[in-house]
């Protein structure tokens, strides 16, 4: 057995039992953490297949952004997992027949693709092999899928235009700090030198 | 691969809808909500400009595939945006009326038909998800727009769920049809289908029909249909029950047409038993709603078991009736709803079937348009609906479909039965108060709408026959 | 025997080796830079600084690992204990896992990645897991606030700094740390923070940039004037609050490796690595070892002097209040690096050196 071996059989043995705990775990937060662990070693298996810039991209936006911010909010909501889980029982049965039919359905299309001349890529582009993976990417992504680039990009864009619509309150009474103020702010502006006679006082 | 600036030519209509978006988003991101105007004028005419470059652009195929500008393609694109444009009418001056004017409306409206416009477009199992997604997600915007209101948040939440579990739906289905067949490309996989795929293809495209069912709210993936009717704001409404519809049926038309044209035996049974559900689920539920948007909702469930039967007969003639009926049909709905938009008492919507009594005393013209639109959409003769209906039943028939084409004539009838109430609410019953004025803009497109589908039609159905007959030719290219 | 070495054992062992090799000087050269750290603090508000143990208080930091060690843990009731642990070994190991890629000098690196500057990206985002964690597992609120605090913080400045490395990438034209280094050589004026060689122009873009990413840099690591998840004043101590002994050492040990890290990230990046500022002529013909050695040692003072820098800003610059760190994140250095990213793209497709 030779080291990549050794380190796929590791790699995707964490993987799977990270993935149950994701399911089992009671406390919700250790759910997440599991989730970080078989993502970080997904990317482990992404580097055994020398996709080493799907690995990197794979932590630093899954791991590195989306998982955070899921940790954050999974933190802050302190969900009761105990009410949750009232239902597993009663609905255990539907969900043991829908995965089981992915799973089949999974299998089918694996010995498909495995056996099957009709489904050998026909319509995967040509591939430079001794360019490094990201050049590859770069390669197709911006000619073949440019369009399917910039549309995802448009995707993006409706859902950033989405969350700032439905969440932007511009509340009337409140100051807000105008660095651009402050700076361009002078002494002749800010202040009024005046001379105070005794007794009298300033009235505004 | 076509060289650049073919792309470009042929893909036209999207880059002006995608460019337009972004300058117009500029304008108003700096201009605030007081620019909501200009950019709404610049989203009517970047929609328009599109309609336009859809129509006399050129034909052909490009990236690699993943886009197809055919006459199917730019028959949907000019109506898509055209009805886009009507929606950005319709949803800026309602906007104005609630003082709640936003310069994100009119720029949503146009990604969305930038997304619709990728869905007819689409030549590829990514174009068509990603076209759905925007096209989706903007919606789901749309529909959430206005926030402190509770029913609109209930009812874009609602569409956001179930729209995200049947995106669901429609990946698992593209990602096995990818397994099976090896190719997203439709044209490759009608390649693999012939070639003999298998069995596991067409289990992706139930599932792949199954997400496109929720889409255009055919029963029983038509749960959120009510609900979101009911909920979102009006022009909202009117938006969502014309384009988008267009737009995932001739994406339907071409993923099972182009895709799958050597499995027309397997998927035809899938869609016959969606019809007949739309068909009869529609008519039946329809009967106990009271409120006139849900009761548009089953309607338009109704309508889209019509429209799937012409594409269950898989033949040209079934897609050519298809395409005339979502055009007639779009033309009736939303006149409806702009109908709906124009009436109003004491500042709130009349929305229930109470609100309605008596209506012919107080707006004699409006109640004239309620009137003959509901006779258009039940089907009676010469009006629109009657030729749609007309189209689909013969296509059917052609087909050998004649057993759900009686099925569907049956449904019309008990569906016949709730027109047939609102207008004896409006003519017959008490009146019980004075409406509002009505706004011009809703009034004109309602005016506007009952004038074509109770008269022009006449003069219109050849030449969208002619249209439709060329747009349909499409779809057997491959 | 040489053939061992290529063996699956030998390759292991080697490599096992060169591992211990770096963590250990690492360790070794914290400790001092530790001492550093304090000493320059101390010189710029005019204190001695640490001075009583050994020469010129250069056992100091000996001395504090050995009480850390000696101290009782506390884990305090109703504390996850299992998370509660895990984050301060989490926040050292992944302070340790980013060294692997650094090229201390021509050929000497443990790992010459192809995406090696992707990967030390990744492993600079994985520090905010042992904050959040640490936060989290205290139960309790000071702790939690910190950890918040951390996580937007670090998320914010993670954006700028990846597009500040896409500008280096775009000049480069690699993400292979080794070949970002070696396309700075022959002398100052070929280091990216003046454009990178026949470059120039770009200086005008890339001078900023270093500035950008030294400044993220220092809110990435949660140092001042960027300290907020730890914020003595507001927050007691941040995420810190509730660990004592060991854990805290690990902690500060990881906060300190990930600063020196980020010094190592800026002089590869932008300062040549290790090639020294003249023209590097005399080291033809030599013997590579030696020729290593000498890159070793500018490389080593290049990231003393980025220490010094980060120390300094320490002693200097206030504390910035949240919503101006999140203000100069987003609304400062996001556009700018966005904008800096197409001017550099711009350049290399339609400059001179297209």
């Amino acid at each position: 057995m030779n080291l990549q071996a050794i380190a796929f059989y590791v790699l995707s043995v964490i993987t799977v039992v990270s993935a149950l705990g994701v399911v089992s775990a009671r406390n919700p937060v250790h759910s997440v953490l599991y989730l970080i662990l078989s993502f970080f070693t997904a990317a482990g298996l992404f580097v055994l297949l020398g996709a080493e810039f799907l690995a990197m991209l794979l932590i630093v936006v899954y791991v590195g952004a989306v998982a955070v911010l899921f940790l954050f909010v999974v933190m802050m909501l302190d969900v009761d997992f105990g009410s949750l889980r009232e239902g597993f029982v009663r609905y255990l049965p539907i969900g043991g027949v829908v995965a089981a039919v992915l799973v089949v359905e999974m299998v089918l299309v694996a010995t498909a693709v495995g056996e099957q001349g009709a489904a050998k890529g026909s319509g995967a582009p040509d591939i430079l092999l001794d360019a490094p993976n990201t050049e590859q990417i770069g390669r197709v992504l911006y000619t073949d899928y440019i369009y399917f680039f910039q549309a995802a990009g448009m995707v993006l864009l409706v859902a950033m235009i989405g969350a700032i619509v439905l969440t932007l309150r511009h509340r009337p009474g409140v100051k807000r700090q105008s660095v651009m103020d402050q700076v361009a702010r002078t002494p002749a502006k800010g202040m009024r030198i005046v001379q105070v006679k005794t007794g009298e006082g300033i009235s505004e | 691969m076509m060289d650049f600036s073919g792309a470009v030519a042929l893909a036209l209509p999207e880059i002006i809808l995608a460019v337009g978006a972004l300058i117009l988003l500029m304008v108003g991101a700096f201009g605030g909500d007081k620019s909501t105007g200009l950019v709404s004028v610049g989203s009517g005419g970047v929609l328009i400009a599109g309609a336009v470059a859809a129509a006399y652009g050129p034909l052909g195929s490009t990236f690699n595939g993943g886009f197809v500008a055919d006459n199917a393609a730019a028959f949907a694109k000019v109506f898509i945006y055209g009805f886009s444009a009507v929606g950005v009418l319709l949803g800026d001056r309602w906007l104005k009326r609630m003082a709640a004017s936003k310069f994100e409306f009119p720029v949503l409206i146009v990604i969305a038909a930038l997304g619709m416009g990728m869905m007819a477009s689409a030549g590829d199992l990514i174009s068509l998800y990603i076209g759905v997604e925007l096209q989706s997600l903007a919606l789901y915007v749309l529909c959430a727009f206005r926030r402190d209101d509770a029913k609109a948040s209930e009812a874009g939440l609602k569409y956001f769920v179930l729209g995200a579990l049947s995106s669901g739906l429609l990946l698992y289905g593209a990602s096995l049809i990818y397994g099976f067949a090896g190719s997203t490309k439709f044209v490759d996989i009608a390649a693999a289908v012939q070639a003999g795929a298998g069995q596991g293809a067409i289990f992706g495209v139930v599932f792949l029909i199954c997400g496109l069912a929720f889409k255009v709210s055919a029963a029983p993936f038509h749960m959120w249909t009510p609900d979101v009717y009911e909920g979102a704001p009006t022009p909202v409404v009117a938006f969502v029950a014309a384009a988008p519809k267009m737009a995932a049926m001739v994406l339907f038309a071409r993923a099972l047409l182009q895709g799958f044209p050597g499995a027309v035996g397997q998927w035809q049974q899938v869609l016959v038993v969606v019809a007949a559900l739309s068909m009869g689920w529609g008519a039946l539920a329809g009967l106990r709603q009271r409120n006139l948007k849900r009761l548009l909702a089953y309607s338009s469930v109704t309508n889209i078991g019509y429209a799937l039967l012409g594409i269950a007969a898989g033949t040209d003639q079934g897609v050519t009736a298809m395409l005339v009926f979502m055009v007639l049909y779009m033309i009736d709905t939303t006149g409806l709803f702009a109908c709906l938009l124009a009436l109003n008492r004491d500042g709130k919507p009349m929305e229930t079937l109470a609100d309605f009594a008596g209506l012919a005393k107080e707006k004699p013209g409006l109640a004239l348009c309620i009137t003959g639109l509901s006779f258009s959409v039940m089907g009676i003769p010469p009006f629109a609906g009657f030729w749609a209906k007309f189209y689909v039943f013969k296509a059917a028939i052609a087909a050998g479909l004649w057993p759900i084409a009686v099925f569907g004539l049956v449904a019309s009838v008990v569906a016949a039965f709730y027109y047939l109430r609102i207008i004896k609410t409006m003519w017959f019953d008490p009146s019980p108060g004075r409406t509002d004025a009505s706004p011009l803009d809703a009034r004109g497109v309602a005016v506007a709408a009952a004038l074509f589908s109770c008269g022009l039609v006449v003069l219109a159905l050849n030449p969208l026959d002619t249209v439709a007959k060329l747009a349909a030719a499409a779809f057997h290219l491959s | 025997m040489l053939e061992f070495w290529t063996t699956p054992l030998g390759w292991t062992l080697l490599t096992v080796g060169q591992i211990l090799l770096i963590t250990v000087v690492l360790l070794i050269c914290v400790a001092f830079l530790l001492l550093m750290d304090r000493k320059v603090w101390a010189g710029v508000q005019l204190r001695k600084g640490p001075n009583v143990v050994g020469p010129f208080g250069l056992l100091q930091s000996f001395a504090d690992l050995l009480k850390f060690v000696l101290k009782e843990l506390i884990i305090p009731a109703g504390a996850d204990k299992f998370v509660f642990l895990l984050a301060p070994i989490i926040t050292v190991i992944v302070a340790c896992i980013g060294w692997s890629v650094v090229p201390f000098a021509p050929g000497w690196v443990i790992a010459n990645l192809n995406v090696g500057i992707l990967y030390l990206l990744a492993v600079s985002s994985l520090g905010v897991y042992g904050i959040i964690m640490g936060g989290w597992a205290s139960n309790s609120k000071y702790p939690f606030l910190g950890a918040l605090r951390s996580a937007a913080q670090m998320v914010s400045y993670e954006v700028s700094i990846g597009f500040i490395i896409i500008t280096v990438i775009l000049l480069t034209g690699s993400m292979n740390l080794s070949t970002i280094v070696d396309h700075q050589a022959g002398s100052i004026l070929n280091w990216h923070f003046i454009g990178g060689g026949a470059n120039l122009p770009t200086v005008v873009v890339m001078f900023p940039m270093m500035v950008m990413f030294f400044i993220s840099a220092l809110a990435e690591t949660n140092r001042p004037p960027f300290d907020l998840p730890e914020a003595e004043s507001e927050l007691v101590a941040g995420y810190q609050v509730e660990y004592s002994s060991t854990p805290y050492l690990l902690f500060m040990l990881g906060e300190y490796m990930n600063i020196v890290l980020m010094c190592a990230m800026i002089s590869v990046l932008f300062f040549g690595g290790w090639h020294a500022p003249w023209p590097e002529g005399y080291l033809e013909g030599l013997p590579p070892t030696l020729v290593s050695f000498h890159g070793l040692i500018i490389f080593s003072v290049k990231i003393v002097f980025w220490f010094f820098m980060f120390a300094m800003v320490k002693a200097i610059v206030p504390r910035y209040r949240y919503d101006q760190l999140m203000r100069l994140g987003w609304k400062v250095f996001l556009p700018t690096s966005l904008v800096a990213v197409a001017l550099i793209a711009a350049w290399r497709v339609f400059g001179p050196g297209a």
